[in-house]
């Protein structure tokens, strides 16, 4: 999967839990999951566990802490999507 | 430390913190009964006790022990005396409220912080449990600022907390002032108190996040049943 496809899809998981709309009209890689869409952060675990769902991947505590950004987001999905060498 | 200075000094923080309640005129109705419940519940129990509860003012964790034991019970039963999570911010405002904080077995929760930080929280309050203490937990986070319970504001951590206890059992409390509109500091002076057990024994087949969320789910959803069943009588209760 490309990064625009995994940056669309994320988008489109975390949109519902979006309180900021003004700063949801133009995500970027850079954009703040918490900070600048207003996520309430015990919200992040529905986050992650839809990610899971969506992109059937496993993640643990340690990567779901690091996950701040939506490029964040992309980049650990990449990550565990990658095929295995 | 903080477990032993506060032991020490039981009867001056309890007895202390009694005299404000009193002197706001706070009351709750049928503390023998609330007490001999929570004396039974006590004798079948083994292991950590998880006291889960609604959240609507800076007083309720006060109002619940209050309600769970008279003072003289904790100099001769420690583990009657919960500890509890507390904001960090609503505790160290001044250095009587960081005192009292210590005393009163407070576990200081920086709310909204890094991950790491919601970490050694936990890893605390496993340390304590596994020790086979009790400790106080309001699943939604702080003050519902609907002044209901909010399942909107779960934090999943509760259910952490009971997948690092295993054998803890989960009582679930309501409380609130029969006058409590919304959610708030203090309750208005002369307030009346409902308070409700409820032993509860949340179980899930996931694991990890899912079973987080999943048992804080559960809990919650007891939490809301209270609240149904107390709305539903409120006039007869007050």
């Amino acid at each position: 999967m490309d990064n625009a496809a995994a940056f669309e899809k994320v988008v489109g998981i975390i949109k519902p839990f979006v309180k900021n709309q003004d700063a949801f009209a133009k995500p970027s890689e850079g954009t703040r999951i918490i900070e600048d869409l207003g996520v309430n952060s015990a919200r992040l675990v529905d986050i992650i566990l839809a990610f899971e769902d969506e992109f059937g991947i496993e993640v643990d505590d340690e990567s779901a802490d690091k996950v701040r950004t939506l490029g964040d987001a992309v980049q650990m999905i990449q990550r565990k999507t990658a095929p295995a060498h | 430390m903080q477990e032993v200075l506060s032991q020490a000094l039981i009867a001056v923080t309890y007895y202390g913190l009694l005299g404000w309640l009193r002197y706001r005129r706070y009351r709750v109705p049928g503390l023998s009964r609330l007490r001999a419940e929570f004396e039974a519940l006590d004798r079948d129990r083994r292991g950590p006790l998880l006291v889960c509860a609604n959240h609507v003012t800076l007083v309720d964790s006060l109002i619940i022990q209050w309600a769970l034991s008279p003072g003289w019970r904790l100099l001769v039963r420690p583990r009657w005396f919960i500890w509890n999570l507390a904001d960090r911010h609503n505790i160290s405002a001044t250095w009587f409220l960081r005192t009292i904080g210590y005393l009163g077995k407070c576990v200081p929760v920086l709310r909204k912080g890094p991950p790491e930080e919601a970490r050694r929280t936990l890893d605390k309050v496993a340390f304590l449990l596994g020790r086979g203490q009790s400790m106080l937990v309001f699943p939604e986070g702080g003050r519902s600022r609907i002044g209901r319970v909010d399942p909107d504001r779960i934090m999943y951590g509760v259910g952490r907390m009971l997948q690092q206890a295993p054998g803890a059992r989960v009582l679930c409390v309501y409380a609130r002032g029969v006058g409590q509109r919304e959610y708030g500091d203090y309750p208005r002076p002369g307030e009346t108190f409902f308070v409700r057990f409820s032993a509860f024994a949340p179980a899930t087949t996931h694991q990890g996040l899912r079973a987080d969320r999943d048992l804080a789910m559960q809990i919650v959803g007891r939490l809301i049943e209270m609240e149904q069943e107390y709305f539903a009588h409120a006039n007869l209760d007050r």
